[in-house]
């Protein structure tokens, strides 16, 4: 029901734009709307089909982004990605349909696929040995894409496709805390060790997490991608609040976040660029400042309720005006041509995905499970209010993708991941957990991270 | 199997020992995430409604850059419906902004695609490109228009007879007269010379060439000498001097100085030897307010804002607007009382307060300033804010008025009657005819104060004149400025006078 209300947005959508284009009434090339509700209706019908009773409202809301994503392709320059597949040119309209289908696909195989979680819950250390790894083949393999030195090395290539490790890493990191967590928040909930008027647990519980934030954080910084970081470190210290409801972590973590953000600021000139453009962009209107002013004219411009889809000016021919608008400003694009009542909406589209994940946490048989479905949500909705809040100059603007509305392979698989998660965490027909071990609340972990 | 049991209950927490439930903890994650979004819902706000209209009409903004290559721009008219600005079709097809005026290009500036704006073709610009629609919910309908833009003509208070009068009388001289309507407050003459021919700068042929020549010319014709240029007052200051002191009740009209040894040997101010001169137009017994005006008194008001302090008298020249740029339709230079970092409250030393009491301490001044001078002294010391544009008109007869508003009170009525009276008697009294005599407009009762401003210890003084007429109802302010011209009574007093006439008689 809500896939067909959906099906019919992107149908209208797509007449609007072609209509606005051609300067007259017509349906456009139905092609690329037709076979994406396609591919989402199929999905369904997988679903029922196996006879899984998950949540109803996740594949819609996502269908619907992706949706928004697909009109906004359609409409900017088709220039701004290419690929060449067998004498087959894609501009980016298709090409981001392609990816979308892929993304979609593995949605699907997980949600349906996933019956028991072991394979996350025992080997959380092996994924955070995975996780690491993927990082450091991006200082290994040659980067991809720009050969600046100051750019963010974030690129990874394999073949003719770059992929961005980050992405993946987010689920990762989140699988492990999921693990670490649900495994020892007991022990991490308890006050053990008193330094001075803080509380913290015992120590060596504390290490190989610490360790392993520590460690990826590090690679993200040496990286450059503070998007990444900021993210990281949001969703751990919200994971470690929900695990062990003390808000003194938080308030630590907050403190660290702090010191951290004074150094990194005072130390490297990339986070200072990035700092000072978020404080006073029309300090310098035509170099660092142009993309976040940029932006801001589009918002201006959008107004309450938008210029209409097509009728924005996110390109000028084919020079876009927001630079990277169709990675990092696709929420800038969306709410000039949707103005200020479309961009709420689509908040109201990731509030809906925060929403059913933190309920599908509390449905939850376990503590692993509920900690997985909290941060897998989280990684999604952090993510947007990151980007959304950076074009909006609310914090400073980072390089990261708005969830399956932004251009890009990896963005969309990895999210894709996360709610074919979700989708099967929500599964009432899924295998129940193991029975916890209550004798390793008592002693200390057996695994130790290397 | 299902031993885990559910997490939200708080058996379940309960069974798996003292780990507290997550159920509660998700709540408020929930909660931060709906603060979260609501953050971000009003940044959308502030940006898409609140900000909308001066960010869509920033001239840094592609689509404002956009308009001014392709939308029809409005013309821009004088008082008397004269156009001083308007479109041509270039050679290429291009649209080309012409100036039939050459003297309005102080007030006018220029629209070049090279270029981009200046003066009013910039502050104005989204009203003439027709990006900022007159009417209210224009904004809606025009989504659905197949033409977006809805240019408005400007038109000004300014008069280009006035104007074009001013500029020929200074003729080769570098100067600025500055011309106000005082109850109102509109600009009737904003002039500043030498100024350059718009039409040539936005010629895409030879504009860069022009441009080039004009910002290697030694008379700097691209400075705006009335909004931007700032000149020692000398005289012309000590209406603000008078102003500070009756207003903080340091003096009255009736307060006398000097004594009788300073006629002789001058007043002594720690070393340092203020004289008047000419000596013949004192009298044999110290001078009050009136008299003091009326021959130019340096000893009189040297002792004046002495007595007053340097506290008093900067802060009454700020109500005037000295020392920070003026509200007006341009970009204007702040005026300035003294330079600022000195011991007493900015002044070097009592002798730089006394000098600044007649315009020649650290003292430095625009001509649009001492214009708002002369218009709040003549308007019952309520100063009004200054403009240039009447009203915008847009093609389908839309109108929006820009009215007058108060800025604020400067001095009491009193204090405005008492010092109208001694700037009448510094135009019209026995002595005052001397100096500034030739500034009287026929069968109007004119005020006035004369300045000649010594600058660097050679050379000629800027001639100045700030005045008003009729006094009783001033319907005209001006100050003029000649630079390096001579004194006061020499230049710029009968050019006042015969600008102040004109007007007066063309306006009949």
């Amino acid at each position: 029901m809500l896939l067909a209300l959906m099906g019919v947005a992107l149908f209208a959508g797509w007449v609007s734009l072609a209509s606005q284009q051609a300067g007259r009434m017509t349906i456009g090339d139905p092609a690329i709307p037709v076979i994406y509700v396609g591919i989402l209706f199929a999905i369904h019908l997988a679903f029922v089909l196996t006879g899984r009773r998950m949540d109803q409202v996740l594949l819609p809301v996502t269908g619907m982004l992706g949706s928004l994503s697909l009109l906004l392709m359609a409409r900017l320059p088709q220039g701004l990605a290419g690929l060449s597949l067998g004498g087959l040119d894609l501009g980016l309209a298709p090409l981001q349909l392609l990816w979308l289908s892929l993304a979609l696909a593995v949605l699907a195989i997980l949600a349906v696929a996933v019956r028991n979680d072991n394979w996350l819950r025992e080997y959380k250390y092996t994924w955070a040995a995975v996780g690491i790894g993927l990082l450091l083949l991006v200082f290994v393999l040659p980067p991809a894409g720009a050969e600046r030195i100051d750019a963010p090395r974030l690129s990874l290539r394999i073949g003719p496709i770059t992929g961005q490790p980050s992405e993946l890493l987010k689920v990762i990191l989140v699988v492990f805390l999921a693990g670490y967590l649900a495994e020892n928040r007991t022990l991490l909930a308890r006050t053990s060790t008193r330094l001075g008027p803080v509380s913290l647990p015992p120590v060596p519980y504390l290490l190989p997490m610490l360790a392993m934030w520590g460690v990826a954080l590090a690679i993200v910084i040496v990286q450059r991608d503070l998007g990444a970081a900021l993210l990281f470190f949001t969703v751990f210290l919200t994971l470690l609040y929900v695990a062990t409801r003390r808000f003194a972590y938080v308030v630590l973590g907050m403190a660290m976040f702090l010191v951290g953000a004074t150094v990194l600021y005072q130390l490297f000139p990339h986070v200072r660029v990035r700092v000072d453009i978020w404080l006073d962009p029309w300090a310098d209107p035509l170099g660092a400042g142009y993309q976040v002013i940029r932006g801001l004219y589009a918002f201006g411009r959008g107004g309450i309720l938008g210029t209409g889809l097509g009728a924005g000016l996110p390109a000028v021919g084919d020079t876009p005006a927001i630079p990277a608008i169709h990675t990092d400003f696709v929420f800038a694009a969306l709410a000039e041509e949707l103005g200020m009542l479309g961009g709420l909406a689509i908040v109201a589209l990731y509030a809906v995905i925060a929403e059913r994940g933190l309920r599908i946490a509390a449905r939850a048989a376990d503590d692993f499970r509920a900690l997985l479905a909290v941060g897998l949500t989280l990684v999604i909705v952090i993510q947007a209010a990151l980007i959304i809040g950076g074009n909006l100059k609310l914090v400073p603007l980072t390089g990261i993708t708005l969830p399956f509305i932004s251009y890009g392979g990896s963005s969309l698989l990895a999210n894709a991941i996360v709610i074919g998660l979700l989708l099967a965490l929500s599964d009432r027909g899924v295998e129940p957990p193991p029975p916890p071990s209550s004798a390793r609340r008592f002693r200390l972990p057996s695994r130790t991270p290397a | 199997m299902t031993a885990g049991g559910g997490i939200v209950s708080g058996d379940g927490a309960g069974g798996a020992g003292a780990a507290p439930s997550i159920g509660s903890a998700l709540l408020r994650v929930g909660l931060a995430l709906a603060v979260l979004f609501g953050g971000i819902g009003a940044g959308m706000g502030y940006w898409q409604v609140v900000e909308a209209q001066s960010l869509s009409t920033d001239p840094g903004n592609p689509l404002v850059q956009a308009a001014a290559r392709n939308a029809p721009r409005g013309r821009i008219l004088d008082v008397n419906g004269e156009v001083v600005a308007f479109n041509e079709r270039g050679s290429s097809g291009e649209r080309l902004r012409r100036y039939p005026f050459p003297a309005m290009t102080p007030v006018l500036g220029y629209q070049s695609m090279r270029f981009g704006t200046s003066g009013l073709e910039r502050a104005y610009d989204a009203e003439l490109t027709g990006l900022k629609p007159l009417g209210p919910g224009r904004d809606m309908m025009r989504k659905f228009l197949t033409d977006p833009y809805d240019p408005s003509d400007l038109h000004l208070s300014i008069d280009v007879r006035l104007q074009a009068a001013a500029a020929s009388a200074l003729g080769g001289d570098r100067g600025s007269v500055v011309a106000i309507e005082p109850a109102t407050g509109r600009v009737l003459a904003l002039v500043s010379n030498p100024t350059f021919d718009a039409n040539r700068l936005v010629d895409p042929a030879g504009g860069a060439d022009y441009l080039e020549s004009l910002r290697g010319e030694r008379s700097t014709p691209l400075l705006n000498r009335a909004t931007q240029g700032r000149f020692v007052p000398g005289s012309v200051f000590k209406i603000v001097t008078a102003t500070a002191g009756l207003g903080s009740g340091a003096i009255d009209p009736s307060t006398t100085y000097p004594t009788d040894e300073e006629y002789e040997s001058g007043f002594l101010v720690e070393g340092f030897t203020i004289r008047d001169s000419p000596r013949s137009f004192q009298r044999d017994r110290p001078l009050d307010f009136f008299e003091a005006t009326e021959v130019s008194s340096n000893i009189w008001f040297a002792h004046a804002a002495l007595d007053t302090g340097a506290d008093e008298l900067l802060a009454w020249s700020e109500r005037f607007g000295f020392g920070a740029a003026l509200d007006f339709d341009l970009p204007t230079a702040a005026s300035q009382v003294t330079g600022g970092d000195g011991p007493l409250s900015g002044f070097t030393d009592r002798v730089e307060l006394a000098n600044a009491a007649y315009g020649q301490g650290e003292t430095l001044v625009t001509p649009l300033q001492m214009a708002l001078v002369a218009a709040c002294v003549a308007n019952d010391g309520v100063m009004m804010r200054p403009h240039l544009v009447d009203r915008l008109e847009s093609e389908d007869g839309r109108v929006q008025t820009v009215g007058s508003s108060e800025l604020r009170t400067v001095m009491g009525a009193p204090d405005a009657e008492d010092i109208t009276q001694a700037m009448v008697l510094a135009v019209e009294g026995e002595f005052g005819q001397v100096f500034a005599g030739s500034a009287k407009v026929q069968d109007a009762t004119t005020a006035g104060k004369s300045g000649s401003a010594q600058v660097g210890e050679t050379g000629r003084p800027h001639s100045w004149f700030i005045g008003f007429a009729p006094a009783e109802e001033p319907r005209i302010a001006i100050a003029v400025i000649v630079e390096r011209a001579g004194f006061g009574s020499e230049v710029a007093v009968p050019m006042a006078g015969d600008l102040m006439s004109l007007y007066l008689d063309s306006a009949e």
